[in-house]
């Protein structure tokens, strides 16, 4: 590895865990400045407006929240990274174990949305390229005008209506067939007995959190009826997610292509006498894919958001279903945990795009 | 004529697009110039014909509810709906979209038989006034703390971008739902909260102005004449860093009504009886898909709404040439 790229590196994962860092701040701050006294802090933690007195002087004691304000913090900040983000109010579990378990199924909706949403971008934006300033062009940038300012709710209602209920090609709601009965848990961790005491407990929330969507426990089970009925019930919800976003990425995809037509090597390549589809797509849609690269995180961060209204339209109860409940139940500690958690998920999406466009432009990395 | 030139009539650019430079060239063009341009493309003036619309529409229905409210009575707030939207009348329950009683069931009615027409013009002035109040007061927030910052440098402007970074590596509307559920479902709360969260995209992009407008020959000339800082700021800074938000603040309103809708929708903000746009849509769930039109008719206002500030943005992006940076 040369020094450079290590350099890149290293400046990458100081700036992430700063922001991190800035971001617990910055919700430490708002929490504090809307609820200033031990009082109302500890309604919050409490989850329910009519808490009794004593009730709230147990949590002010147990929390420290009549201690001062930098040493809450210290706190606060140690607690999240020991992954400690309070007891949910419904059910009565740590978050963590809660969110572990509900934060894969969404992120396997996520990225499939994201992927179908790269891949529908790509191709309507490289087209729309190719044919500038031609009905094409117009008629995809009428689209994406119009699906990027949808709801994301209208969206999924519209899908719903005529995907499933109408032509049935695709089951309307749910996380696979409920009929089937769900994958076994992957039980007997024969790996474990390697690893020291302490770590046993963490690595087994870890492969529970890892084999809880339902594709890979399906996989993991060799349920292949399961897994099927699964592809199934994801396809709508992704499809949803990928079109309210992927005209961001149409619009990038359009500029970088124009710009790439416009280089010397690809005059070059029409001059030696190759097609013209294979210069547009091979030639320049290798070099403009890549500022594609700075966009996954900002994909990311809006379809996250996304899908919690998404999972809330089709029952699939991943993290985003479990915000609406939260939001309806007043659990302030589950609704704090998660907009960490989604935060902490945002920048290290943030530094993986980082990663793979020093790793895909390797000027990034001289700078 | 053709299918080509139909399409490039309704969809294409209209006319000449003027280049960058006549904006650059000075203030003179202003508002005159935009208009001009935005009448002269078809679909742009059909976008702005809607918009000025929804706004009156806003400005004259929300006048009636506000005096309505001030006075006691608010049956002034329906005085000019097809009907009350919010007395129950289970008679009409569900009633599909048809053109009897024209105009109260041309969008159906919901479980309570409450006409979704009324309850939609019911509910505009609270979109409107949430698109203009965080747009503008993200505006003028990020205007001021991010021109000193620009301007003077230094920690504050260090602090600045920090604190941004941290608001900007959220997305807006996990951080909304956390900021209102906080302070209390509650039309006022979500109003804080948008607002709390839409001005750090503002503040850097009139750091970057400023960043770039300080070293600059009027600037560097002013200075030199023993102009104070804060004259400075207010004389040159300012004017000349407003012109090209616009077009961003433009494309911003859309957003602003998409990320209420969607807390409305989550059941954040205004509680029933009132009607919400977002909430009418997600109350109709339930009775989700053989009452389709409780749920998507909110949806499809949402989204012409929405597509008209979109479409008048983009022109205007185009018009300044190239996109923002910020």
């Amino acid at each position: 590895m040369q020094i450079s790229t290590l350099i890149y590196l290293v400046r990458r994962v100081i700036n992430a865990v700063v922001t991190l860092l800035l971001l617990i701040f910055l919700i430490f701050v708002l929490v504090h400045t809307i609820a200033p006294t031990p009082v109302a802090l500890a309604r919050i933690y409490c989850g329910s407006p009519h808490c009794p007195p004593a009730e709230l002087q147990v949590i002010i004691q147990q929390y420290g929240l009549s201690l001062p304000l930098p040493v809450q913090f210290a706190h606060y900040v140690v607690n999240i990274f020991h992954g400690n983000f309070g007891t949910d109010t419904l059910y009565k579990v740590p978050e963590l174990q809660v969110i572990g378990e509900l934060l894969p199924i969404t992120l396997e909706l996520v990225i499939t949305g994201l992927i179908f949403a790269v891949i529908i971008g790509l191709f309507t934006g490289s087209l729309a390229a190719a044919n500038r300033n031609n009905p094409v062009d117009y008629t995809v940038k009428a689209v994406y005008l119009v699906t990027w300012s949808a709801p994301v709710f209208l969206v999924g209602f519209i899908l719903q209506l005529f995907l499933a209920y109408e032509l049935k090609l695709l089951p309307p709601s749910g996380l696979a067939n409920p009929t089937l009965g769900n994958p076994s848990p992957v039980t007997g961790y024969p790996y474990l007995s390697v690893v020291p005491q302490p770590l046993q407990g963490w690595l087994s929330g870890l492969v529970r959190a890892i084999t809880s969507p339902p594709l890979i426990a399906a996989a993991v089970d060799g349920d292949w009826r399961f897994f099927v009925s699964a592809v199934h019930h994801l396809v709508l919800p992704a499809l949803a997610i990928a079109i309210t976003s992927f005209g961001v990425v149409t619009r990038l995809t359009r500029a970088s292509m124009i710009d790439a037509l416009d280089r010397d090597y690809v005059k070059l390549s029409f001059m030696k006498g190759l097609s013209k589809n294979r210069v547009v797509y091979g030639t320049a849609f290798r070099n403009a894919v890549i500022p594609i690269i700075t966009l996954i995180a900002l994909l990311f961060g809006f379809s996250t958001a996304g899908a919690v209204v998404i999972e809330d339209i089709f029952q699939y109860h991943g993290m985003g279903y479990f915000t609406v409940q939260a939001i309806y139940n007043l659990d302030y500690i589950a609704i704090l945990a998660i907009t960490i958690i989604v935060g902490i998920s945002v920048i290290a999406a943030n530094l993986v795009a980082d990663l793979l466009y020093g790793w895909a432009d390797p000027r990034v990395r001289l700078e | 004529m053709g299918v080509k030139e139909i399409v490039k009539k309704f969809l294409g650019y209209r006319g000449t697009i003027p280049t960058a430079t006549v904006v650059k060239e000075g203030r003179l063009s202003g508002y005159r110039f935009y208009l001009d341009y935005l009448i002269k493309d078809k679909v742009a003036a059909v976008a702005l014909a809607i918009i000025t619309l929804f706004t009156a529409w806003s400005v004259v229905e929300g006048t009636l509810q506000y005096v309505g409210y001030a006075t006691r009575h608010r049956a002034l707030g329906w005085a000019l709906l097809p009907s009350n939207p919010i007395a129950l009348n289970f008679a009409a329950s569900l009633h599909p979209p048809s053109l009897s009683h024209f105009p109260v069931y041309i969008f159906g009615t919901n479980f309570s038989g409450e006409s979704i027409l009324s309850r939609l013009l019911y509910a505009a002035p609270k979109d409107a006034l949430a698109a203009y109040l965080v747009v503008f007061s993200g505006i003028i927030i990020g205007m001021l703390v991010g021109t000193f910052a620009g301007y003077f440098g230094g920690w504050a402007d260090e602090v600045l971008m920090r604190v941004t970074d941290a608001f900007l590596a959220l997305p807006g509307l996990v951080l909304a739902i956390a900021l209102s559920v906080l302070l209390g479902s509650g039309y006022n709360s979500v109003l804080i909260s948008l607002i709390l969260i839409w001005w750090p995209t503002y503040a850097r992009f009139f750091r970057a102005q400023a960043l770039s407008l300080k070293s600059r020959g009027f600037v560097e000339a002013s200075k030199l004449s023993g102009q104070n800082s804060l004259m400075i700021i207010l004389r040159h800074i300012f004017p000349n860093s407003v012109d090209p938000v616009i077009a961003y603040a433009a494309l911003d309103f859309g957003n602003v009504i998409l990320t209420y809708s969607t807390l409305a929708f989550l059941g954040i903000g205004i509680q029933p009886p009132y009607p919400e746009w977002g909430s009418m849509s997600s109350n109709g769930l339930p009775y989700f898909p053989q009452n389709w039109w409780w749920s998507i008719i909110p949806g499809l206002v949402i989204m012409t709404v929405v597509v008209c500030f979109t479409l008048i943005g983009d022109r205007m992006q185009d018009l300044i040439g190239g996109r923002l940076t910020y």
